[in-house]
């Protein structure tokens, strides 16, 4: 077993407008969320796996996992504590933002940011990033500006990434101000939709760029039904192109990446994850 | 033994919430649903407002408005109640068919184990439900998420009014354990008194008890205590409370109160007749019958009957219904409502005897029925009657599942 699994270093070479030597970049696959049921029918956990033993499981396969479970319910210290203490040493932890302060904000969103800290605290030095995933009626307006600043600066003793998914918000002044405040713009790989923010290589934290594969399926995407909206399986082809085309680039601008894949549906996810580390590993070979 | 997920729905001050979708304007006060008209009326409901000014259920109602002031008081209308939670029960039936269900009071357990595949993790499921019922009924119920009906039922005593739960499975023993044991449910306050003499005040320290241990003061209870301080619980998510395809339910509600036991007695005949009535148009006959009687200061008694051999004639069923009137005839408080439902509900049989088990009068009755269910078809359930039944003032709900 790998002491750290889905974890990979890529090399990228110095170009011609890059000076001086090689760049690394440390690239971490895992999904979001690791307690799906339908994994075991799936076959990735084995038959009768207790929800108990997943995360275990999860971990002889990858080194990071985004809690969603974070987004339904308040974070709570004594769980998340007990879930880290549960969990091998190499597993890093991203945590989704709750729902309250994101898609439906509560009036005392402040004491619920309180708490949220308080809750996550366990994590600590595992902690790679809090997800703030905004919903899609969250558009560029002057009230919203000011709300994610305000929740970004009660935050700002995590790191943190930022997930919009209203195009309003591609916009120059938006990941400036991002990079001013070290916060990483989230890239994800969806359908191509009309209103959806679209798939950009913009690195806004050259410490953390944070990657999030929800599939391309633009027919159950806005059925209400995840198991319509997140069943998709990427092909090797489309992951191939993917890394090339967005994964390079912002490796060669960034130290660590961070890639979850969110179509769970049928293990779908940790495959494509999978067969991303698989991808990156050809490509290793062919440009190192 | 596969973990199930169990999901828990809880419409905190169930009244109040339907009474405040139908009236918006009631959402600025204190709320008190009371009989109005009762003497001795009790609180049957009270709003959260009503709740922090010090006002608990079953409360004397000139007590309560003493404490909050500035409170409405409405009457109850357990009629409206029960149809809003038919509407949250067809939302939920949307999920699961394993559903568990009190009666018009906001509680719902659904089993969705095995459904993730159609509808993804469970906490999606509760999740979804929550925002269908508060888009489409404007009801804001609390959803709470475990591997039983104990552990989910706890989680929503915690997150009361509003909120949610999650207990992963496998950290139910120690979510239970630092709680108090007043928040297990079953517990009868004689076994609460015992518990705190024995200083075992959190279901951790229940928890560290054996059953052996457990088994000198609580007895035979010793079992259930161990159990639930583990967070063990097995009992299924009983649809029998759902079952309503299967139920003939009638249901009077009484102009003025009363208790006078003659014209309840009328009223119970006239709800047997129909009852009869619509059994015998589905060509079904019902083995058991339970009765609600609902009283003025808000409380309400169930008992049932049954027999071995179903029936649907009014006679027989009259009889039954008469008997569970007797058992439920506990209190001496007047009568706001009184309903029958009768149950257990199986097929006619389509093949007469060989050699007739009935007798002369049955035969008779059974012809006398079959001509007055024609009358009825033709020219309403009101024109005729059997003789014992008087003239009945009040609304008559018939709800025929």
């Amino acid at each position: 077993m790998k002491a750290s699994p889905g974890k990979v270093d890529i090399i990228i070479p110095a170009g011609p407008k890059m000076a001086g030597a090689s760049h690394q970049c440390t690239l971490y696959v895992g999904t979001c969320g690791y307690s799906y049921t339908e994994w075991i029918d799936s076959g990735f956990y084995p038959a009768n796996t207790k929800n108990s033993a997943m995360l275990g499981l999860y971990s002889r396969c990858f080194s990071v996992v985004e809690l969603n479970y974070t987004w339904y319910q308040m974070a709570r210290a004594d769980a998340v504590a007990r879930m880290v203490d549960r969990a091998p040493e190499h597993l890093l932890f991203a945590a989704k933002l709750t729902r309250t302060m994101t898609h439906e904000r509560a009036a005392d969103w402040r004491e619920q940011l309180v708490l949220y800290c308080q809750g996550i605290a366990p994590l600590k030095k595992r902690l790679v990033a809090v997800l703030v995933q905004l919903p899609p009626d969250f558009h560029r307006t002057i009230d919203n500006r000011n709300y994610l600043a305000a929740l970004l600066d009660g935050l700002q003793e995590f790191p943190i990434a930022v997930e919009f998914r209203h195009v309003s918000w591609a916009v120059d002044s938006v990941f400036a101000e991002l990079e001013r405040r070290k916060v990483s713009l989230v890239t994800v790989d969806e359908p191509e939709l009309p209103g959806l923010f679209p798939s950009l290589d913009i690195v806004t934290n050259p410490a953390l760029f944070y990657v999030r594969f929800h599939g391309r399926n633009s027919t159950g995407w806005r059925s209400g039904n995840m198991q319509k909206k997140f069943n998709y399986d990427y092909s090797e082809e489309e992951l191939h192109s993917w890394t090339e085309t967005y994964i390079r680039p912002m490796a060669a601008r960034a130290d660590c990446g961070m890639l979850f894949f969110n179509n769970h549906v049928r293990a779908q996810a940790p495959r494509n994850a999978q067969k991303l580390v698989r991808v990156f590993a050809a490509g290793k070979r062919s440009l190192v | 033994m596969k973990e199930r997920s169990v999901i828990h729905f809880n419409v905190a001050d169930f009244a109040v919430s339907v009474e405040r979708v139908v009236d918006s304007g009631l959402r600025q006060c204190p709320l008190i649903i009371a009989p109005l008209q009762a003497a001795r009326a009790v609180v049957y409901d009270m709003s959260e407002e009503a709740f922090r000014d010090g006002v608990r259920k079953g409360m004397a109602l000139r007590r309560a408005t003493k404490i909050c002031r500035g409170a409405t008081v409405l009457a109850p209308r357990p009629a409206l109640y029960q149809k809003a939670m038919t509407a949250f029960l067809k939302e939920v039936l949307n999920y699961s068919p394993l559903i568990e269900s009190g009666f018009a009071d906001g509680h719902l357990f659904v089993d969705v184990t095995g459904t993730h595949r159609l509808h993804g993790p469970p906490p999606d499921i509760g999740l979804r439900i929550r925002r269908h019922v508060r888009t489409h009924l404007g009801i804001n119920p609390i959803w709470t998420l475990g591997t039983s009906k104990l552990v989910s039922k706890v989680a929503s005593r915690l997150v009361k009014p509003v909120g949610e739960y999650i207990v992963s499975p496998g950290d139910e023993a120690l979510f239970l354990a630092p709680l108090p044991v007043a928040l297990l449910p079953g517990l009868t306050r004689q076994e609460l008194r015992k518990l705190e003499e024995f200083h075992l005040t959190t279901v951790g320290a229940l928890a560290g008890l054996s059953r052996q241990q457990l088994m000198v003061p609580f007895g035979s209870r010793s079992d259930y205590l161990h159990d639930i301080s583990q967070g063990i619980d097995d009992s299924v998510v009983s649809t029998s409370s759902l079952t309503t395809t299967q139920t003939v339910d009638c249901e009077q509600s009484f102009a003025d109160d009363t208790n006078d036991r003659q014209e309840i007695e009328a009223v119970i005949t006239d709800l047997a007749s129909r009852a009869g009535q619509c059994l015998r148009s589905r060509r079904q006959v019902a083995r058991r019958v339970g009765i609600w009687l609902r009283y003025s200061d808000g409380s309400h008694v169930v008992r049932q009957a049954s027999r071995r051999v179903g029936s649907n004639s009014d006679f027989v069923l009259h009889n039954l219904a008469l008997s569970a009137l007797q058992r439920a005839w506990t209190k001496r408080i007047r009568l706001r409502s009184c309903r029958l439902v009768y149950d257990r509900l199986h097929k006619q049989s389509p093949q007469l005897l060989l050699f007739p088990d009935k007798g002369v009068r049955e035969r008779r009755q059974e012809k006398l029925l079959g001509a007055m269910d024609t009358i009825r078809n033709r020219f309403g359930h009101q024109l005729i009657s059997i003789g014992s039944r008087s003239s009945i003032a009040g609304d008559v709900r018939s709800t025929i599942h």
